[in-house]
């Protein structure tokens, strides 16, 4: 892509990424009240930690069980050897940002094995970048991990999911499922 | 005639699948409604399609073939990697099983996915016998699903396939309908002006070719696992259910574009191996290519699957419906595509321009185009951002598809393999084929030779050989290797997708390479039916490997151009 037209997309992609799937949750979370997907938490509130394990694709396990008011740690790596994305939210919200997902694909911020990390971090002015930097969310290459703390503040129809285009599609989601 | 009749009839009902490791199959002559008509084929345990056979990665199988024909016959386990012995071309392979003899084929299962066996003897496989092939796969695969169905497509025409070689060498156009007529050629010269018009016609005529020339036969009934579009092949599921449907082509002659109105479908697997999941709401599947895709379902209501005609003569159609009876509409066929002056690219050979001519209509070279340097850079080529054009066709092509919704439609740009089998490595040499032929003549070829002329292809077991494609026709030509992979060069390095048939686009260069593992004799051809019958077909010999004894055991096979 030459160097024009890169930086004439790149503003429209930072808008779009920044955001955020969790900004979309916040209107689709619904009909269980504005703050159903539950919110990032705090350390020491954590009851217990989940190992969660990326493979490609599919995670390990493929379903796990919480209360309302519970607040989780998720230690989520990367065994497979493709990208791929831990992000907590309803099914609807998944699906709003593959739509931005795809949009990193179609520009080179994310390819199969490696995430541009330098071009995610650009300041692309206005204080927008494409940073995948929501808390309700990581994003892996393969062999990393990373931590979320979260807090489900009440019973909802949640999905953890990879939102890397076609890996959703393909099966790369399991249920939260409540108490 | 009655027996064969409810043979078929019960073949048909019961084909679905054998599980144990020994397997029987004979070969039958059958009836094969399509709905259009009724005409008398080939067929497995007494149907077209044969069954579905299940084998699971890792185990032996062995296959008794029972040859209930009055001539010869063989089967030939598309797309499957096994000892040469095993792959069944005639006069390369084995010389074929005699009427009334029974053939055991015995050959591990080293692979997983969708796959399709036929018969590679004389016209039997456009005539019907062909069938599915299941591998289960020894770990998880990389995708979930509630349900799955084959779906394998096939283009039955009415006349043998005896008598569709006889009318084309007779006259290359006879199954074309869709020439362009007189009121075309004065409708085109009112747009652009008698000179230019006649120019246009004159200088396809020189080419030995017409615009409308992207289907030689015409005429057919598209089916779906053995159902003509009224019969409606129905696959059923639950709402809320993901779908895996495994699209197999096994046409003669036809490419089909298929799309599932309302539903986005994810591509898993191509030719039987895993690649990096891809949505798309249409894709082209080339003949003997196959394609695993993944729908998922919320509601309760019907779907069709409509696969048209690359050429728009014709099409197949099922429907997924969460109950028997239901039905989706079924689009209009759209407009059938006209090749361009793109499509010709640089490189007819048989036509009596001279260099002015080539160069005028040749501004755009993609004849010589470099896919290696493709990757996400090819994003740029397209006429709009959001429609990239594809890469595998050559700048302006006639045949360059688009999804009827204005959505995605699969390239092979976008086949990434999910997990490489092969370390990525440079190759040790490089190839060129040139996809010739004389449509006048209903000749094909490749570097100008028919098979019956040329000298085999010669390898070395252990290197790795890039293949170049030059295709210097305006057909498309599905190139299939048997035995070993072709890693087709998508630009991706290491994540360069394996696939079994690599279709080369009029007036385009294609790379694939070929990790050189597999000792012995192999056929490699253009897998359309009367192309390959004509001579677009080679005979690989690979040398030296760990079993050469073998390999030279055979060598003074009989010529084996059948396909």
């Amino acid at each position: 892509m030459n160097t024009i037209l890169k930086n004439a997309l790149l503003p429209a992609i930072a808008l779009a990424v920044s955001s955020g799937a969790f900004a979309a949750g916040e209107h689709s979370g619904g009909h269980h009240g504005g703050n159903a997907v539950g919110e990032p938490g705090k350390a020491e509130d954590v009851s217990r930690t989940i190992e969660v394990t990326m493979r490609d694709n599919y995670y390990e396990p493929e379903s796990v069980n919480v209360e309302p008011g519970e607040t989780i740690r998720f230690h989520v790596k990367n065994e497979g050897s493709l990208v791929h994305e831990f992000n907590i939210g309803t099914a609807e919200m998944h699906e709003a940002h593959q739509e931005e997902m795809q949009m990193m694909v179609e520009h080179g911020v994310l390819k199969g094995d490696q995430i541009n990390y330098e071009m995610m971090e650009m300041d692309m002015g206005n204080g927008h970048s494409m940073k995948h930097d929501d808390p309700n969310s990581v994003l892996l290459e393969p062999g990393d991990n990373k931590e979320i703390i979260w807090t489900f503040t009440e019973a909802a129809d949640l999905e953890f999911a990879c939102n890397v285009p076609g890996h959703y599609q393909a099966g790369m989601y399991g249920d939260i499922e409540f108490e | 005639m009655k027996r064969q009749l409810l043979a078929a009839v019960f073949g048909g009902l019961f084909t679905v699948v054998v599980n144990a490791a020994e397997y029987n199959i004979s070969v039958d002559r059958v009836q094969i409604d399509t709905g259009d008509f009724v005409k008398e084929g080939i067929g497995y345990n007494g149907a077209s399609p044969g069954p579905v056979l299940r084998f699971k990665e890792g185990e032996e199988v062995t296959i008794n073939v029972t040859n209930n024909l009055d001539e010869m016959t063989s089967i030939h386990w598309h797309g499957l990697i096994l000892p040469f012995e095993q792959d069944g071309v005639p006069g390369i392979s084995f010389p074929g099983i005699k009427p009334g003899e029974t053939f055991t084929y015995q050959f591990p299962i080293v692979q997983a996915g969708t796959y399709w066996f036929h018969s590679h003897s004389g016209f039997q496989e456009p005539n019907g016998a062909y069938g599915a092939i299941v591998i289960e796969p020894e770990g998880r695969e990389p995708f979930r699903y509630d349900r799955e169905y084959v779906v394998q497509l096939t283009d039955k025409h009415p006349h043998s396939g005896d008598r569709i070689m006889r009318n084309l060498k007779m006259s290359a156009d006879y199954y074309n309908r869709q020439q362009q007529t007189a009121s075309d050629f004065f409708a085109e010269s009112s747009k652009k002006g008698f000179m230019a018009a006649l120019q246009d016609r004159m200088m396809w005529g020189d080419m030995r070719m017409m615009k409308a020339d992207i289907e030689d036969v015409q005429g057919f009934t598209g089916l779906i696992n053995g159902k003509g579009p009224e019969q409606n092949w129905t696959g059923l599921f639950e709402p809320g259910e993901r779908i895996r449907l495994r699209f197999i082509n096994s046409s003669a002659m036809t490419y089909f574009d298929i799309r599932i109105p309302g539903l986005e479908m994810t591509v898993v697997q191509a030719d039987g191996n895993n690649v990096q999941p891809v949505n798309v709401d249409e894709f082209r599947i080339g003949v003997a290519e196959t394609y695993d895709v993944i729908v998922r379902i919320k509601d309760e209501k019907a779907y069709t699957i409509f696969a048209e005609s690359m050429g728009r003569s014709g099409f197949a159609r099922g429907t997924l419906a969460p109950e028997e009876g239901m039905t989706a509409e079924v689009p209009e066929l759209r407009e059938a595509p006209l090749l361009t002056m793109s499509d010709m690219g640089g490189h007819m050979d048989h036509g009596d321009m001279s260099d002015d001519d080539m160069a005028d209509m040749n501004g755009d070279d993609m004849a010589g185009m470099d896919h290696s340097a493709m990757g996400h850079d090819s994003m740029d080529q397209g006429d709009g951002a959001s429609m990239p054009a594809d890469p595998f066709y050559a700048k302006g092509s006639g045949l360059i598809p688009t999804a009827s919704n204005g959505g995605k439609f699969l390239s092979y740009a976008d086949l990434k393999a999910q997990n490489p089998l092969y370390e990525d490595r440079e190759p040790t040499r490089e190839i060129e084929l040139r996809l010739t032929g004389n449509m006048e003549r209903y000749e094909w070829s490749i570097n100008g030779t028919k098979y019956e002329d040329a000298d085999p292809i010669v390898l070395q077991y252990g290197e790795r050989v890039r293949f170049k494609f030059v295709n210097e026709t305006m057909m498309t030509h599905p190139m299939h290797l048997h035995g070993m992979w072709s890693i087709l060069d998508v630009g991706e390095g290491k994540w360069n997708p394996l696939k079994h048939v690599i279709s080369v686009a009029p007036a385009t260069t294609v790379y694939m390479e070929t990790e050189v593992d597999a000792p012995g004799e192999w056929a490699f051809h253009c897998h359309l039916s009367y192309h390959a019958a004509s001579g677009m077909f080679r005979k690989i010999v690979v040398e030296g490997g760990p079993d050469t004894t073998m390999a030279e055991g055979t060598q003074n096979g009989q010529q084996g151009g059948e396909s």
